[in-house]
């Protein structure tokens, strides 16, 4: 094994970018993103079946600031260690694939001799799963190296189906499997520009779309030139968003844009908020991304809505939080909040109200800053150093019963007023919600109010501020701008005048999000390389 | 208001499936277990004994000497451990029946217990009847009599045994968790008749990181319709009581099995006295009655380990019951058959919902 485990390295780092075709300078690299986790699995389980077990821990993604995981994928290395964990979790891939029980439904051939290598069976077996892992036809260059490591390998475990696992391993570890490599070439319709190429455009759509690797049919699309005509590349996007699929895409966009890889940090003290436990904080997160996908998927609703629907799911967990009666003993059942309730909308829900909340005390700083610069994309500076945080942080004060109070003290010192006049008003509006979402009315016996000033009116509450946030129109720019920049991986300021484009479409659909992923996916802007290709490592790389 | 207090009032006025002038208040159970009166003239001979000391107390004075030296320990655990056994493989937990000669052990002696008036004075067995500690006379409570003077009843801080730490800790479990749905209230302080449906459930209860039970959850009533008990009641002053109905509801110990498939709370002539209390939850007691062998299912469910280990005298225990028992008379042999027992019950509020016998899960 350890021999294995050595041409698998090698293997590894031979064949970075051998698919991409080579051709003088007509293609290049434009650029690379990594897969996020769950891309990773959801490929894995569409290439081989969901049977197939994904365990081990993936190297995380680093979020850069007021920016999306996608834009932090774009930059995203692998260091030794991560890919330590990349090689062992395609090697037990790989395994499972070639093991006795399934190796049948991947065999093209019999091999001649199970105990020897046999290139020609070897080729038909991987050349199509290539394709898959690659999500392009494989170069012969490619599968050449990828038949030898099965070949030597064979040889040297006494298995030709080692061999073939091994050979599958190393594919899996190729930075074309664990980055999502976009190809350019020039461009017909603009001379002197370039554009991403078929493939690029596949992977692409597939994962804004649909969050997984391209499948057959786009395989099929790209490689029949479909996706260079605009009319059929955009009767492909169509029929994607039309999919039950394309649930999947708009919860991994909603995730990252909403910064759901919070929640797995989520924490509350226990005696200060005995209703929090592990079910409520795993159930919190689903049932936004259940209620988004109802609204803006399942309803084909308007995105401003999302803000004041009093629609939602609930488990029993979650019911202890809501005070919400729940028949189904287990999963999920609809829920409609009632018209007297205070709670509306997505930032009414406890999900947005615990994560953006300390451990044992609500927060109007985190929760408005949260409504800032993840829903209106308006960044908050962060506070300096030497902030004295007493004030706020001492909820025993009988001075101070309420968190308008201590923030009202707080907020005496200049420094700190700037800031906390943007964040705080809408943060105090949903100050009836404790720090793990369960209503209140009072603090420290003081009853607790909810009015505060919003652009230039005032709002009440959490029903009243998700309507404000419904009428501001920064609400539906934020997230086309985050569409946009979620497709292509761009950070904000790259997608500049681009994303514009797409929120203005967005408000001439309607505020649909189908129509706005329909509009970016198929935007020519989206497939439009702006900046400098990347020179090919192809050319040079391993040797 | 506290979102605790907040939570009790809306689970109140849940009424899932309610009539529109009325309302149906569910609860989750937190305490079923007997009622235990920790006075201090309770057990004024001290403790019953256990297995080892009712053993040592069978023995001739010289005896009783020399196994009572430390270098006798050895003999004195086996012989002590052997008098837990009886023939054809019987032993005094298991099969406490079975040795109907063991003596019978310490009882209370004081005049206060938990418990309700079950015979209204008319007794099918003589016996003497406690005051209630709120000052009710009449009060039947044979199974606390017999038990009371118990380690496991009266613990060794004089505050719970534990019977009443494992009675909880199996509500918390899901292994017996109880709901309550008294349904159709008009008014919670005044009505005249209400339904009370008294159930196991099959949910696990939702609690805090402190084994507390979580206010506003939801349960389904069990899918075992044995386990589901319609008593009739009314509420005067606030107090919940109802007419005497033979109750069942699950008692299972582990998880499944032949021993959890067996056992059951077997409650005869069941009657509840309940108050609602200012938070919205339900405390009081249970009354009825029940066989010796229900009343210390628990331990027989533990066979010889509870004997050996535990040092339980199950056989003694019985046979106090048995003498103590005041209804269900054989009319064969003119005995009684059940004590008189008192269950320890309280409730936070939930959102309970019903299923009607042969209804499937929700």
């Amino acid at each position: 094994m350890r021999l294995l485990a050595v041409l698998a390295g090698v293997v590894a780092a031979f064949v970075p970018f051998a698919a991409i075709p080579k051709t003088e300078e007509s293609v290049a690299v434009a650029g690379m993103r990594r897969l996020s986790e769950s891309q990773y699995r959801n490929a894995i389980a569409d290439i081989f079946g969901p049977d197939i077990e994904v365990a081990g821990r993936f190297e995380p993604i680093v979020r850069p600031h007021h920016q999306l995981l996608a834009a932090g994928a774009a930059q995203a290395t692998i260091s030794p260690a991560g890919l330590e964990q990349f090689d062992a979790i395609a090697r037990r891939i790989a395994a499972q694939v070639f093991d006795e029980k399934r190796r049948a439904a991947y065999l093209r051939c019999k091999p001649g001799n199970a105990t020897r290598a046999d290139s020609s069976c070897a080729r038909k077996t991987l050349a199509p799963i290539a394709r898959y892992v690659l999500r392009r036809p494989p170069s012969k260059e490619d599968l050449a190296r990828y038949v030898g490591l099965a070949d030597v390998a064979a040889e040297k475990s006494g298995s030709f189906y080692k061999g073939l696992e091994l050979s599958l391993a190393a594919m899996l570890l190729s930075p074309q499997f664990l980055y999502v490599v976009d190809v350019d070439e020039p461009d017909p319709a603009t001379p002197g520009a370039r554009r991403l190429d078929a493939y690029s455009r596949a992977a692409r759509l597939s994962f804004f779309l649909w969050n997984t690797t391209p499948n057959e049919a786009l395989l099929d699309a790209a490689a029949r030139g479909d996706l260079d005509d605009p009319a059929a590349f955009r009767a492909v996007a169509e029929k994607m968003v039309a999919s039950p699929r394309f649930e999947k895409g708009v919860r991994a966009f909603f995730s990252d844009m909403l910064l759901f890889e919070k929640f797995e940090e989520i924490a509350k003290d226990p005696v200060i908020y005995p209703r929090f436990n592990p079910a409520v904080a795993a159930a919190m997160p689903e049932q936004m991304l259940r209620t988004i996908t109802d609204e803006l998927v399942a309803r084909d609703g308007d995105y401003r809505a999302l803000f004041t629907t009093r629609r939602t799911f609930m488990t029993r967990a979650l019911g202890t939080i809501y005070a919400a009666p729940v028949r189904s003993a287990y999963g999920w059942e609809p829920y409609e909040i009632a018209a007297m309730d205070d709670r509306a909308g997505l930032v009414g829900q406890a999900g947005f109200l615990a994560l953006y909340s300390h451990s044992g005390r609500s927060s109007p700083t985190l929760r408005g800053r949260a409504v800032r610069e993840v829903l209106l994309c308006q960044p908050v500076p962060n506070p300096p150093g030497n902030v004295n945080f007493t004030a706020v942080q001492d909820v025993h004060n009988r001075s101070f019963p309420t968190a308008r109070d201590r923030l009202k003290a707080h907020a005496t010192d200049p420094s700190c007023a700037g800031c906390h006049s943007i964040t705080d008003p809408i943060g105090l509006a949903l100050e009836r919600f404790d720090g793990a979402g369960v209503a209140r009315d009072r603090e420290n016996g003081a009853l607790i109010n909810v009015r505060a000033p919003f652009g230039e009116g005032e709002i009440v509450g959490a029903a009243g501020l998700g309507k404000a946030l419904a009428a501001d129109p920064a609400l539906p720019e934020c997230v086309a701008h985050r569409a946009f920049e979620y497709a292509t991986g761009l950070s904000a300021d790259a997608a500049g005048a681009r994303a514009a484009k797409a929120a203005d479409s967005f408000a001439r659909a309607g505020y649909r999000i189908r129509s706005l992923f329909l509009d970016v996916a198929t935007s020519s802007d989206a497939y439009r390389v702006v900046a400098s290709p990347t020179a090919s490592p192809a050319a040079g790389a391993g040797r | 208001m506290t979102s605790s207090n907040l939570i009790s009032i809306l689970a109140l006025a849940a009424a899932a499936a309610t009539p529109a002038s009325a309302r149906d208040l569910g609860f989750i159970v937190t305490d079923f277990a007997p009622a235990i009166h920790q006075g201090k003239g309770d057990c004024p001979n001290g403790l019953a004994g256990t297995l080892r000391e009712n053993y040592f107390a069978t023995l001739a004075p010289a005896e009783r000497a020399r196994l009572g030296a430390p270098e006798n320990e050895k003999e004195l655990q086996k012989r002590w451990q052997g008098y837990a056994f009886g023939p054809n493989n019987t032993n005094v937990c298991a099969n406490p029946e079975a040795f109907p000669d063991r003596p019978t052990q310490k009882m209370i002696e004081g005049p206060v217990a938990y418990g309700l008036d079950l015979d209204g004075g008319a007794a099918e067995c003589a016996h003497a009847e406690f005051a209630s500690p709120d000052g009710r006379r009449g009060i039947d409570n044979q199974a606390y009599r017999a038990m009371g003077c118990t380690l496991n009843y009266r613990g060794v801080d004089g505050k719970a045994g534990d019977i009443v730490r494992g009675s909880k800790m199996w509500l918390a479990s899901g292994e017996h968790a109880m709901v309550i749905l008294v349904k159709g209230v008009d008014d919670p302080r005044n009505d005249d008749a209400v339904e009370v449906v008294f159930a196991s459930t099959d949910d696990r209860p939702i609690v805090d990181s402190q084994q507390n039970f979580v206010t506003g959850a939801s349960y389904t009533v069990s899918a075992n319709a044995a386990h589901r008990n319609l008593l009739k009641g009314r509420i005067r002053n606030g107090v919940l009581t109802t007419d005497p109905t033979d109750m069942r509801l699950r008692r299972a110990f582990g998880h499944g099995g032949p021993r959890g498939a067996k056992a059951e709370w077997e409650i005869g002539r069941a009657q509840l006295r309940l108050v609602f209390t200012a938070n919205g939850a339900l405390a009081g007691v249970l009354g009825g009655y029940q066989t010796p062998r229900n009343v210390i299912i628990s331990t027989i469910a533990g066979g010889f380990g509870a004997a050996v280990v535990a040092s339980i005298d199950c056989a003694a225990e019985y046979n106090t019951m048995l003498k103590l028992a005041d209804g269900y008379k054989d009319p064969s042999t003119g005995r009684c058959t059940r004590v008189s027992t008192g269950l320890d019950i309280a409730a936070v509020p939930a959102f309970v919902f019903d299923r009607a016998p042969g209804e499937s899960a929700p």
